[in-house]
């Protein structure tokens, strides 16, 4: 994942709930709901951002160390990838 | 509590959509035939054969049409017409039927949500005892067009009760409502109430214990709302909705609901507990 990260937009439909961000697979019918970190990692995915670039982004916002967040980071990524929702050119 | 009326059109708008005849009835519908025990929505048409001797078509701006065979039980005819027919002349029409049954209390509605048997009708009709009126049984008509408020059209079906709940919530018998149907039409207690009004809340009924009352957010909201599937579905094949659009419209709808669950263990010795409860919070809720 040297590549900038972006997302499959044809593969959901997102939307707010009283701050709680929800994705729909359109080809399933199923809900996302992204809370917590996953609320926060899910903006940076932007197209310009690595996944260098992301988990230097959230060490700096969480004041933490990359690597110890190395792991939540991958593990959303792969469920992102896993609905279809990212973009793997 | 100023309470002012809603002057809205949707009412005499249903009623007179919902006029019916009798005459012959389609048995294909946008070229699809539709068998017995079938019905199906296509844009500004629906058709249903029910399998027991009824057929019902309905047209947008043309009305119902009956066809009964001979032998069908002539009591069946109202739960059609006011059941799949009405909640699709509802949806045609641009309003969203939704299953739930509901009270009104101080100018809004508490509408009660949950599969058959959940117990819907029996806690609206209880609340009358506490002097809340009915607003509907089974099904709430919305209007989702307002961006700030949901409004509630009144009920166009009358209280349906099995023996066993007409006597616990005091509600009054009146005729057996079909000969399959062991259920009698019943008027509430707390009288019925026939005006628009803003919803105040839904409430998905669940069995548990202890009884309590927790509040539904963010994106569960949403799921609830989806689970309605039925009615979402024919909500969404009236405008020919894809996933996408119909998503925004029920994420939509969510943001302006306030939603909670009712756990409640269901024991009849509780019964009275917890409709006095339910009422306290209704009535809580209206001086908040």
């Amino acid at each position: 994942m040297t590549a900038p990260l972006a997302k499959r937009t044809a593969a959901f439909s997102e939307t707010t709930v009283e701050g709680e961000i929800v994705l729909l697979n359109l080809a399933e019918g199923t809900f996302f709901s992204l809370t917590g970190t996953a609320a926060a990692i899910w903006p940076l995915i932007d197209g310009t951002r690595t996944r260098t670039a992301l988990l230097d982004e959230l060490a700096r916002r969480y004041g933490d160390e990359p690597g110890a967040i190395a792991a939540d980071l991958d593990a959303f990524l792969a469920q992102l990838s896993t609905a279809g929702f990212l973009d793997h050119g | 509590m100023s309470v002012s009326a809603i002057n809205h059109p949707g009412p005499a708008l249903l009623a007179r959509e919902a006029t019916a005849r009798y005459g012959p009835v389609p048995r294909a519908l946008g070229g699809k035939p539709i068998g017995p025990g079938a019905m199906l929505l296509n844009e500004d048409s629906f058709l249903l054969h029910s399998g027991t001797g009824y057929g019902l078509f309905y047209r947008q701006g043309e009305g119902v049409t009956i066809e009964r065979d001979p032998a069908a039980d002539p009591a069946e005819e109202e739960l059609w017409l006011n059941g799949s027919v009405y909640a699709a002349i509802a949806a045609i029409n641009g309003f969203l039927p939704f299953h739930a049954s509901a009270v009104a209390w101080q100018g809004r509605v508490h509408a009660f949500s949950g599969p058959s048997g959940a117990g819907k009708s029996t806690l609206v009709a209880a609340l009358g005892g506490h002097g809340l009126p009915l607003f509907c049984d089974d099904t709430l008509v919305l209007d989702v067009s307002k961006p700030d408020q949901v409004l509630c059209l009144p009920g166009h079906k009358r209280l349906k009760l099995a023996p066993d709940a007409l006597a616990l919530t005091g509600a009054s018998a009146q005729e057996r409502v079909a000969a399959v149907v062991d259920k009698h039409y019943a008027k509430p207690a707390g009288g019925t109430l026939q005006e628009v009004l803003p919803l105040a809340e839904l409430v998905f009924l669940e069995d548990g214990a202890p009884p309590g009352f927790a509040r539904i957010e963010g994106a569960r909201k949403i799921a609830r709302l989806n689970d309605d599937h039925y009615t979402h579905d024919l909500f969404a094949a009236a405008r020919d909705e894809d996933n996408a659009v119909r998503f925004a419209r029920i994420a939509g709808i969510a943001s302006r609901i306030a939603m909670q669950r009712l756990v409640r263990p269901r024991d009849l010795a509780c019964f009275a507990e917890v409709t006095a409860q339910v009422a306290g919070h209704i009535k809580e809720s209206a001086l908040s």
